[in-house]
């Protein structure tokens, strides 16, 4: 086992050496941080700069309850008497006293609508903030004066439909965060699965082009090697995706407080729920540890295969098309389920990891059949990998033509 | 220890149609050098990833450091294929520690013996440079480095020499001579007679995916000679021309007596002292590796057979 780690550490160290490592792991998530962290410093900033504004209520009814409302959310809001006159508010303004007022009339009560009058235009947090206020404040309003406010106060607004599981509980939150997560997830086990195991067809390639690998399979089995080189850029996959999730817990944690600053009608509690938990996170590792291995032993069969890089771009198709179809497949039923004879191609182990478990984290399908889908995906690993140890091992030591599926058979059988 | 470090009997391997080794038995006492020789395409390379378990021989055993030729053995081998081959994005040092280590070594000491080695061959201001960056002959010499870091107790050397200027196949072949005095036992692979000459003790004709001849090259050679005399003397040749022997063969001063003419060595000397020729020189001809193997195996062919399917190329 020494050897494995020894080839897992060299494929490892010499991946993860690599500038294109570096920039596609490191570079990109650190510069989009800064540049969401950023945007989202400068629009605060901006927000918080001049928060000098009146307020002028022409209609003598929704002044004080919208001021209330604007402060709430964290503006300073003078409330200004209206015989104070529109001109000495506009002087104001021009003279920088204030940055800008809001004026409500009559139009305001029937409609809704109100002026924002500034030099420069409100951001878009302030514009929405703002008609939100005011519209809710327009609508207490009258519906105070059609009797039971609240209640039908609650209708407009609301029109939420709840979904109640008839299998287990689940609560509309953790059925959005199911979804969320499943189609993230889905996303991520394709692409890793894809990348990754192109990367292992590569190292074969280049190893069995450069002729170092009759070297080193005179030291090593061809298995062992195999092994430590599909555990070589798995672990330098699983490195890269944790700095990436690492980087997304970060976003998520410098992002939470920033919403709860600007946003305080957003519950943060709530929000925070969104994200997924331990379970979901620990069974998409599951699902990537088995299709990584499924999926590399064949590409590293198919690299084995192959004596040129044009070659291989031939050969990986039919692999490509095992992880495509599933792709195309899922995207039909992103929120999770889909049609049901989808739930039983999910269980076609080549296809599980992008279809299976998606439908897991959303409790689409019971539990027996995710387990059903591991067992079967395991057992294919185990077939594949067999099957792909044995082209690999009279493969990687062949030049000249791609063999015919004939030919392949005959290897597998030989050696 | 057993006495044999290789030992092959009754070796067949087929590829398809073609058979690149045709029952090849061969003993390889420890501590020899053993050239392998014979031209492109005779089952040298074939015959050579088999003792190395590349290939699995159809029939026949093969029998290495006195057991089946598993890991461990096997990583008490200096295996150098014909196909030169290093990570070329490695670093130098990188790529030796790698190979030792994968042969049990540990770090340190790999990257010990492996500067020293780095050191000797003039190499040690590349060490930290990739395999890439170096020419293609000291890609070689960096690669020769792996295959002898880890002390092996048998070097295999599939054509060695090829692709390597005169200066640096001297160096390759001091150190070779110096691995053979350490009691390394050595086989190499050539299709260059007077290079084996040179350095073997024993030597193993193959053409045509079979074994012609092996053994011991000076008893080889003893055995092998015609009765040509190489014969030079002072004075003129007419004592010759009396025995019958007319337009000899002149090499510089050096006549070279053929056997053919009939006339055996015995005779050829009694003649000379009985005619009082100042000799100079009497010398009972060996025949070269060339000649005793055109003997045996007939003309090489000029060209190396194509198409073996796993074989070189």
């Amino acid at each position: 086992m020494r050897q494995v780690w020894v080839v897992l550490r060299r494929e490892y160290i010499e991946r993860v050496k690599t500038r294109g490592f570096i920039i596609a792991t490191i570079a990109m998530p650190v510069l989009m941080i800064g540049l969401i962290g950023l945007s989202a410093f400068l629009s605060i900033q901006a927000e918080r700069a001049d928060r000098d504004l009146a307020l002028v209520d022409l209609t003598g009814q929704l002044g004080e309850a919208v001021a209330a409302g604007m402060e709430a959310v964290g503006y300073d809001i003078e409330l200004v008497d209206r015989d104070v006159g529109l001109q000495e508010m506009d002087r104001r303004v021009n003279e920088d006293e204030i940055e800008a007022y809001v004026l409500l009339d009559d139009l305001t009560l029937q409609e809704g609508t109100f002026a924002y009058r500034g030099k420069e235009a409100p951001g878009i947090t302030r514009t929405a903030v703002f008609e939100k206020v005011v519209v809710e404040t327009v609508l207490e309003l009258r519906l105070s004066f059609a009797g039971s406010a609240a209640g039908l106060r609650e209708l407009l607004t609301g029109g939420r439909l709840s979904f109640e599981s008839l299998g287990e509980e689940q609560s509309e939150l953790e059925r959005v965060s199911g979804m969320a997560t499943g189609f993230a997830g889905a996303f991520l086990l394709y692409f890793t699965m894809l990348f990754y195991g192109a990367y292992v067809l590569r190292s074969v390639l280049d190893e069995k082009r450069n002729r170092v690998v009759e070297v080193v399979v005179s030291s090593i089995s061809p298995w062992r090697l195999m092994l430590g080189k599909i555990l070589g850029v798995g672990s330098m996959g699983l490195t890269q995706v944790g700095i990436w999730v690492g980087c997304a817990a970060l976003i998520g944690l410098l992002g939470v407080p920033m919403i709860a600053a600007n946003w305080p009608a957003v519950d943060v509690g709530e929000l925070s729920q969104l994200l997924p938990g331990p379970g979901p996170l620990g069974l998409l590792l599951v699902f990537f540890l088995l299709g990584y291995f499924l999926y590399s032993s064949l590409f590293a069969a198919v690299g084995a295969m192959c004596s040129t890089e044009e070659e291989a771009q031939q050969a990986q198709f039919p692999v490509m098309m095992l992880l495509i179809i599933p792709f195309i497949l899922q995207m039909t039923s992103i929120e999770g389920s889909g049609l049901p004879w989808m739930d039983w191609a999910a269980l076609f182990p080549f296809f599980s990891p992008i279809m299976m478990y998606p439908r897991a984290v959303v409790g689409a399908v019971p539990w027996w059949m995710v387990g059903t889908s591991l067992v079967l995906m395991a057992a294919a690993l185990i077939g594949t990998a067999w099957v792909a140890g044995r082209i690999y091992r009279v493969g990687i030591l062949m030049q000249g033509k791609r063999p015919t599926l004939r030919e392949l058979v005959r290897w597998i059988r030989q050696a | 220890m057993t006495e044999h470090a290789v030992h092959l009997s009754g070796v067949t391997k087929s590829f398809g149609e073609h058979t690149a080794v045709s029952d090849f038995d061969l003993e390889i006492p420890r501590g020899t050098i053993l050239g392998l020789l014979g031209p492109n395409g005779s089952g040298k390379t074939t015959t050579i990833r088999m003792i190395m378990a590349i290939l699995l021989p159809d029939r026949g055993t093969v029998e290495l450091l006195g057991g089946l030729p598993d890991f461990a053995r096997r990583n008490r081998v200096g295996y150098l294929p014909e196909e030169r081959g290093v990570y070329e994005k490695m670093k130098v040092l990188e790529q030796l520690v790698f190979l030792g280590e994968l042969r049990g070594m540990t770090r340190q000491v790999v990257r010990r013996q492996a500067m020293e080695w780095l050191e000797r061959l003039g190499l040690e201001e590349w060490a930290n440079k990739k395999v890439q960056q170096l020419s293609k002959g000291m890609q070689q010499k960096v690669q020769f480095i792996g295959t002898v870091l880890h002390d092996p107790d048998l070097l295999i050397l599939d054509e060695p020499f090829s692709g390597l200027d005169p200066i640096n196949q001297d160096v390759l072949e001091s150190i070779v001579r110096e691995q053979h005095e350490k009691g390394t036992t050595i086989l190499f692979s050539t299709h260059l007679m007077d290079q084996a000459e040179r350095l073997c003790e024993r030597v193993c004709l193959i053409s045509r995916s079979r074994k012609v001849l092996d053994g011991n090259l000076k008893a080889l050679k003893r055995r092998e000679r015609t009765g040509a005399v190489a014969i030079d003397f002072e004075g003129d040749d007419s004592w010759l021309a009396r025995l019958g022997i007319t337009n000899p063969k002149r090499v510089d001063d050096t006549y070279h007596i053929e056997a053919d003419r009939g006339i055996e060595p015995d005779r050829l000397l009694a003649a000379a002292v009985a005619e009082r020729v100042t000799l100079r020189r009497f010398e009972l001809m060996e025949p070269s590796l060339h000649e005793i193997f055109v003997r045996h195996a007939g003309q090489p062919d000029p060209e190396p057979a194509l198409g073996v399917a796993g074989g070189a190329r």
